[in-house]
């Protein structure tokens, strides 16, 4: 079997002020011909480096200090201006994580894929139309004619992904590469395109390089498998064995750590201890040796060497050494032990009432002016973002709020902290109404109320330092007799977060590092309430845990009740006593976490349970679980919600929506035909 | 996410913000065009602070037998028509527009800020409101207005400030507005309403920090409009009051004896377009360095 791209001993420098970044040492990446490739890594790891350099698109301070990436046996690096222009979109294409940012806002598709086709001059340009219309409907874009006409900002997410790998796929490149292709996605949305990917790969006989994060991607779409870690290879191989039989610790960790793979619910959740190496020094020995459990001597002294550990599965550690095999051969990686925190149960006593009440709650957006819509004769120029939700929270309890982008999760989350303005219905805490109160009533109970944001570097204001962050949920509520300073240190400790960084500021910090912070300060006034947006987005896998384990930890020591409002079923199952799942701003299904899992009664709670990709080669799903996307707000569909991408879906679904209906104690659902039962 | 593995592993460094700092300061040493501008504005400064240690004469005694005369050597810059040493009237007139430039910038830099970060931040009409109020006040040529202004109360320094403050104030607050817009949603804005804090509180040590960079930038190249403004209506006679020497005066009595002699039009021009240059250099050397956008290449 050919390769189509080999990367040889590539290694690739960065020029900072602060000295060099070794970001790639010796990489030596085979692609074979008309095979799909995974390079999974975390952030820091080099893989976008690696694509950057194939594509020869490097930004200006890297500097490649040695090796070779030999494309059908050429090599690219030593390609002028013209072979790159000839190699470029017509050798090698990338479809880029955010098609938002990657197509131009300002041109049409017709005219974006007619100026891809700059170099058949001999083609008209009906002819250019012709191929462009032909190749959106390829990648299931319906009416291609008509919407061929449209820009990019009148496609839905899903469809501009379609759109961009179309554009990719225009010249038939042998060699197609694609950058985190899902991540900016929904899950329905990313399994559709993962199946796109997979009929593309056969259909255009092309090579496919995909670079992710999302182990889940990796195993339901590739054949063969790159680790990295912190610039270097560690582990390649076929996917089944790097998926059933990983060599390197490094990846098994990273597997173990996969909220998706861990089975049972279970409340602690693995993770990898310690950080990325700098990449300015990177260590002597083995860049994964700070943080390998089964790290001996060697392994901080002597670079590993590659070994062959099967046929085809290559892997960089002095484990598989015959001169050191039989050293730490211990159990695997890092032990889920349940950290002591805290005496279980004893903060955690059950109250009687509901910590948090939300009844009938509805939350609209106004879309234009009123004189606007008195002139156009809108009658009710508003979108509603959350419709009738009722929910309730015990104190010590955990509920998982689970929904698609503009679903209206977060919508709801804000509204009960009073950020937006509700429309009808009532937010009650500790059966106090919250929403006919004012900003200054409110800000009392603000202190038994939090919310962790989304974004954890984006959530801290940038010009303050760590300290003054944390001390100011303190200052805002005029607690001066407390010593700020020591409660600083205090809540440094207890995210474990070293001392010296109070000094430090937000953008110094990793994701994880300022998710700590974030978590600090919401619990600095030690509220009972904590609305927690996304907990785990923008973080690595490895990380994720940490934080879910730390936000367990101070669940019981301090008998919280969180809101976890999220998109990521999997680390959402591990956390949640129950789930409540949201579309189209409404709640549709409610229920305990175990029963939703086992049993889901509405269809798209079905189609979302399922829809998760699994870290398991073997378990690739056949078929697309859901059709179709999430239709506008403002163009709500008659009857339910759901019915336009159900596939179980009646003449009665699209005339009368559902009420909601109980299954079970405790389990709700909206729909007239709940499954499973 | 790794594309740049640059950043993420930079901050882990030990020591990232000192070499922040290092790095934009050393970017400001490197930009030959902004050190010639500070080393301008720096001599500005010292010339109008220093004016009276200086001035080899009074800017105000007169020396009638050596009236409009050339360079010489008692007179380095040449006299006007009263025999008035240029070089020192000049000197002292440094004085008057850096009073007028560092108040004026100052005060308005300031107001536009709290206005704008109101604007931005506060109620739709509060917005709507102001907005009309700025674009009102923009309506006006500033030489119009201060010709209106000085028609009802006779010229004096105090005018001339109020009029400079009134007239940049909208250039201000509309940077700061927009700004303030823009963060309005963001996340750690709603975080900090979510902790419970007030509106001060959030414009002042949320927003403003973020928002006041570029208006310090704009305030740079400010200096220079506010000087001229000055000269200019005092060379119109709406500024300052004869007797005291401004820039502007100086080149309207040299206007006046520009037939017998030149000198008092060309030093008190130099010093004006040499102020002018330096703030300007200066103001785009800080843009430069601070917003990387503009940088070139990478």
């Amino acid at each position: 079997m050919a390769n189509l791209l080999e990367i040889r001993d590539l290694s690739v420098d960065f020029k900072t002020p602060r000295g060099r970044v070794h970001a790639l040492r010796d990489i030596t990446i085979d692609v074979p011909e008309k095979k799909i490739l995974g390079i999974v890594g975390e952030s820091g790891s080099g893989k976008s480096t690696v694509i950057w350099a194939v594509t020869r698109l490097l930004a200006g301070n890297a500097v490649v200090e040695g090796g070779q990436i030999l494309f059908n046996g050429e090599d690219v690096l030593g390609y002028g201006e013209d072979d790159l222009r000839r190699y470029r979109g017509e050798q090698v294409s990338v479809v880029f994580q955010d098609p938002m940012t990657s197509q131009i806002p300002v041109l049409s598709y017709s005219r974006q894929m007619a100026d891809i086709q700059y170099r058949r001059s001999e083609r008209s340009a009906a002819e250019k139309r012709r191929v462009a219309v032909d190749i959106m409907r390829r990648v299931g874009i319906p009416d291609p004619e008509e919407r061929v006409r449209q820009f990019p900002h009148q496609f839905s997410g899903g469809m501009r992904q379609r759109a961009s790998i179309a554009m990719a796929l225009m010249m038939d490149p042998p060699l197609l590469i694609a950058d985190e292709p899902t991540t900016a996605l929904d899950v329905t949305m990313e399994a559709q395109i993962i199946h796109l990917l997979r009929e593309l790969k056969d259909e255009f006989e092309a090579t496919v390089v995909v670079v992710s994060h999302n182990l889940g991607l990796i195993a339901e779409l590739c054949d063969e498998v790159v680790v990295m870690y912190a610039g270097e290879v560690v582990e390649q191989g076929d996917v089944r064995q790097i998926f059933y039989r990983p060599k390197h610790p490094y990846t098994q960790a990273l597997l173990e750590c996969d909220p998706a793979r861990v089975l049972e619910q279970t409340r602690f959740l693995p993770t990898i201890p310690g950080d990325v190496p700098d990449l300015h020094a990177p260590p002597k020995g083995c860049v994964f040796a700070a943080r390998c459990p089964k790290a001996f001597e060697a392994c901080r002294k002597e670079r590993p060497q590659d070994h062959e550990a099967e046929p085809g599965q290559i892997v960089r550690c002095h484990l598989l050494a015959p001169l050191f095999a039989e050293q730490g051969g211990a159990e695997s990686v890092s032990e889920a032990a349940p950290s002591p925190a805290g005496a279980n149960g004893e903060a955690a006593t059950e109250h009687d009432g509901e910590l948090l009440e939300v009844e009938d709650l509805q939350v609209r957006f106004r879309t234009m002016g009123a004189l606007k819509a008195l002139v156009n004769r809108v009658a009710d120029p508003h979108v509603d973002a959350v419709l009738g939700a009722s929910l309730a929270l015990r104190p010590g309890e955990t509920l998982g709020l689970v929904g698609e982008s503009g679903s209206g999760k977060t919508t709801l989350g804000r509204t009960i902290l009073g950020l937006l303005p509700a429309h009808s219905g009532s937010v009650r805490f500790d059966g106090r109404e919250l929403t006919t109160l004012s900003e200054s009533d409110f800000k009392p109970l603000r202190r038994d109320m939090a919310m962790m944001f989304q974004d954890p570097i984006g959530s801290l204001s940038p010009r303050q330092s760590i300290r003054s962050l944390l001390t100011e949920p303190f200052e805002i509520h005029g607690l001066k007799d407390l010593n700020v300073q020591q409660e600083a240190d205090r809540l440094c400790d207890m995210v474990s977060l070293p001392n010296n960084f109070l000094s430090r500021y937000p953008h110094e910090l990793s994701g994880g590092q300022a998710r700590r912070v974030g978590v600090a300060r919401a619990l600095a006034l030690q509220p009972r309430l904590i609305i927690a947006d996304e907990p785990t987005a923008g973080l690595d896998v490895s990380v994720q845990g940490e934080i879910l384990n730390l936000m367990a930890d101070l669940q019981r020591a301090h008998g919280l009740g969180y809101l976890i409002i999220t998109h990521n079923l999997p680390v959402v199952r591990h956390i949640s006593d129950r789930l409540a799942i949201m579309y189209l701003g409404r709640l549709i299904e409610q229920g305990d976490c175990d029963s939703i899992f086992e049993r889901p009664a509405h269809p798209y709670t079905e189609a979302l349970v399922r829809g998760v990709p699994l870290p398991d080669p073997d378990k690739r799903r056949a078929l697309v679980s859901i059709e179709g996307e999430v239709p506008s707000l403002a163009n709500r569909p008659p009857g339910c919600e759901f019915h336009t991408r159900c596939k179980y879906a009646q003449e009665r679904c699209r005339k009368e929506a559902p009420g909601e209906s109980e299954l079970a104690p405790g389990h709700r659902v909206r729909c007239h035909f709940p499954l499973n039962q | 996410m790794s594309a740049q593995p640059s950043e993420s592993a930079a901050a882990k460094a030990e020591e990232p913000r000192v070499s922040e700092r290092g790095e934009k300061l050393h970017l400001f040493l490197r930009n030959s065009q902004g050190m010639f501008g500070l080393v301008l504005v720096l001599l500005f400064f010292a010339s109008a602070i220093f004016a009276p240690l200086l001035a080899p004469y009074d800017p105000n005694q007169l020396d009638i037998p050596a009236r409009m005369s050339g360079p010489t050597l008692d007179h380095w810059a040449g006299t006007d028509q009263l025999g008035r040493d240029t070089f020192s009237r000049v000197l002292y007139g440094g004085r008057v527009a850096l009073k007028i430039a560092a108040i004026g910038v100052s005060v308005s830099l300031f107001l536009g800020l709290l206005l704008g970060m109101l604007a931005g931040y506060g109620p739709r009409w509060l917005d709507n409101f102001l907005l009309l109020f700025f674009d009102t006040i923009r309506a006006f040529p500033t030489i119009v207005m201060a010709l209106a202004v000085v028609a009802l109360t006779g010229p004096s320094l105090e005018l001339v400030l109020i009029i400079v403050i009134v007239t940049s104030i909208p250039g201000y607050a509309r940077l700061a507005r927009t700004s303030t817009l823009a963060l309005k949603n963001t996340e750690f804005i709603v975080a900090e309403r979510s902790l419970g804090a007030s509106m001060g509180r959030i414009l002042w040590r949320h927003v403003m920090p973020n928002v006041v960079g570029p208006l310090l930038i704009l305030a740079a190249m400010d200096v220079p409009v506010v000087v001229t403004v000055e000269a200019g209506l005092s060379f119109l006679g709406l500024g300052v009051l004869p007797p005291t020497s401004s820039w502007g005066t100086v080149l309207n009595e040299g206007y006046l004896i520009i037939r017998d002699t030149p000198w008092p039009v060309i030093a008190g021009g130099i010093p004006l377009v040499l102020t002018t240059l330096g703030f300007t250099f200066l103001g785009e050397a800080l843009r430069d360095v601070f917003d990387p956008r503009l940088r070139k290449g990478r």
